[in-house]
């Protein structure tokens, strides 16, 4: 399977994804805000269609525009303290608005579609690259933020008093998702993206553990679903997403089922 | 340590004001409680002291080199996958503190022997004494409590006033607290600060309990 070139393309995406949907699936989970690692995932649909539309790189397009609807959530949270699930909905409705008025008008020259479900045929050099450099960039914020991000989540008030510059985190924050989405959009696909920011730190916080012990629980689930989903699609001739998100549901069900009759 | 002057303040930025012509001083070494019926401002008055807002008018004045600050339990996520130890050393970092010895740092509310267990896990006694903990990292000179008994029960509570009190008598710490807890406001506070009807005053807790306290023996702020 490894002998093709566009498997060890896909296996080394794989592994980015897997490191990286935990690191901004875990803060996003634990501050109830999982619905806008799903927002960002239709906006990166828009900033794929965007950069087809203009020739550069889907990738490139898809984490600049997220990082835009990212902050913008983040700016927007301001002026809708009340209804913040308002402003998913519109960043939603912009998005999915841009990316369908662009795929159904004809103009693109390339097919949006495997961004939708996932496609591992398709991953070029150039997008290795920007996936590398995008993921060694996102993995040194997480690792340089990472107890502020705890604090951010854990106990807001308690960074501030600490001089914690709170809007400041949040937006490299916002941006860290966007990179994370963006690089997870080729390969699983921008319907499933959610489920791969969710299930996994889902799975690993029912075992009960501490923070670090929860987030690297959260990679192993991350990987092995990943990796399951990339193997199984291989022989099935099926898009991986869907059976990435399937074998982290089937995960997450297991980890359920073990701790209930552990607890018991 | 806190010099508050004239402090008018009210969410819309016009009258009535909430808070009105507030005027306190808190002195070095004081323990202070502000007391008073719900909704009377209080809490108001502390994110107005943590600078969280803005006075309409007036000035708030803080003469501290580092503040400990213990929030209620339920402003926080007590459900979060989080150890003592990881609390205590993922703030110790915040702080850009050099060296953090957890151990020591929770043995000073004597929570030592907890370090390895989830917060989730605590009492509301034990969550209590390590947010206490928390609050001392950095020797501040000033704490500030808001309602540091809430949803503790009595024994508990007798164990934290104990802490504070320590605190307060013999490491001369300054302590500002919010109080629902009108009995410990009245016993361990040097002074007490009423909040009614927008306007506060500052009373021995004496004078507190002679003119708060009913024939029944129960209190009413």
């Amino acid at each position: 399977m490894l002998d093709y070139t566009f498997m060890q393309h896909a296996l080394l995406i794989s592994i980015c994804i897997a490191i990286l949907c935990p690191c901004i699936g875990i803060f996003l989970v634990l501050k109830r805000y999982s619905m806008i690692g799903d927002t960002l995932a239709h906006a990166s649909l828009a900033g794929v269609t965007l950069g087809l539309f203009f020739g550069a790189s889907p990738i490139v397009s898809a984490f600049i525009f997220t990082s835009v609807a990212g902050v913008s959530i983040e700016f927007l949270r301001q002026y809708f303290r009340k209804y913040t699930d308002l402003i998913l909905a519109i960043v939603l409705s912009v998005s999915v608005g841009i990316a369908i008025t662009l795929i159904t008008s004809g103009v693109l020259h390339a097919n949006a579609s495997a961004y939708l479900f996932g496609s591992i045929l398709t991953v070029s050099n150039v997008d290795l690259a920007v996936t590398a450099a995008l993921s060694l960039a996102a993995v040194a914020t997480f690792i340089i933020f990472y107890h502020q991000l705890i604090y951010l989540a854990y106990d807001e008030t308690a960074a501030r008093i600490a001089g914690v510059h709170v809007k400041t985190i949040n937006y490299i924050f916002s941006i860290l998702v966007a990179a994370a989405i963006a690089i997870s959009i080729r390969s699983v696909g921008m319907l499933v993206i959610s489920s791969l920011i969710a299930l996994p730190v889902a799975s690993a916080l029912q075992l009960r553990k501490g923070f670090k012990a929860t987030f690297i629980a959260s990679v192993g689930y991350s990987f092995f679903a990943i990796l399951s989903g990339l193997v199984i699609s291989y022989y099935a001739g099926a898009a991986p997403g869907g059976i990435t998100a399937l074998v982290a549901a089937g995960a997450l069900l297991v980890t359920m089922l073990f701790t209930h009759s552990r607890n018991r | 340590m806190i010099t508050i002057t004239d402090l008018n303040f009210s969410y819309t930025g016009k009258k009535p004001y909430l808070l009105s012509e507030i005027n306190l001083n808190v002195p070095q070494g004081a323990y202070i409680s502000i007391v008073g019926n719900n909704g009377c401002g209080k809490s108001t008055l502390l994110r107005l002291i943590l600078k969280f807002m803005l006075p309409t008018h007036g000035s708030i004045r803080i003469n501290a080199s580092r503040i400990g600050y213990v929030p209620q339990k339920k402003d926080t996520d007590s459900a979060f996958p989080i150890t003592v130890k990881e609390v205590i050393h993922s703030y110790g970092r915040i702080l850009h503190l050099h060296s953090i010895d957890v151990r020591s740092i929770l043995s000073v509310t004597g929570m030592e022997s907890q370090a390895e267990e989830l917060v989730g896990n605590l009492s509301g006694g034990q969550y209590q004494r390590m947010l206490i903990a928390r609050a001392l990292m950095g020797n501040p000179d000033l704490l500030i409590l808001d309602e540091p008994s809430t949803g503790v029960d009595v024994s508990s509570q007798k164990e934290i006033y104990a802490v504070l009190h320590r605190l307060n008598t013999e490491q001369r710490l300054t302590i500002l607290a919010v109080e629902h807890n009108l009995y410990a406001a009245a016993r361990y506070s040097s002074m007490l600060y009423h909040i009614a009807n927008g306007h506060g005053h500052l009373c021995t807790p004496q004078h507190y309990l002679d003119e708060y306290m009913t024939r029944e023996g129960s209190f009413h702020a």
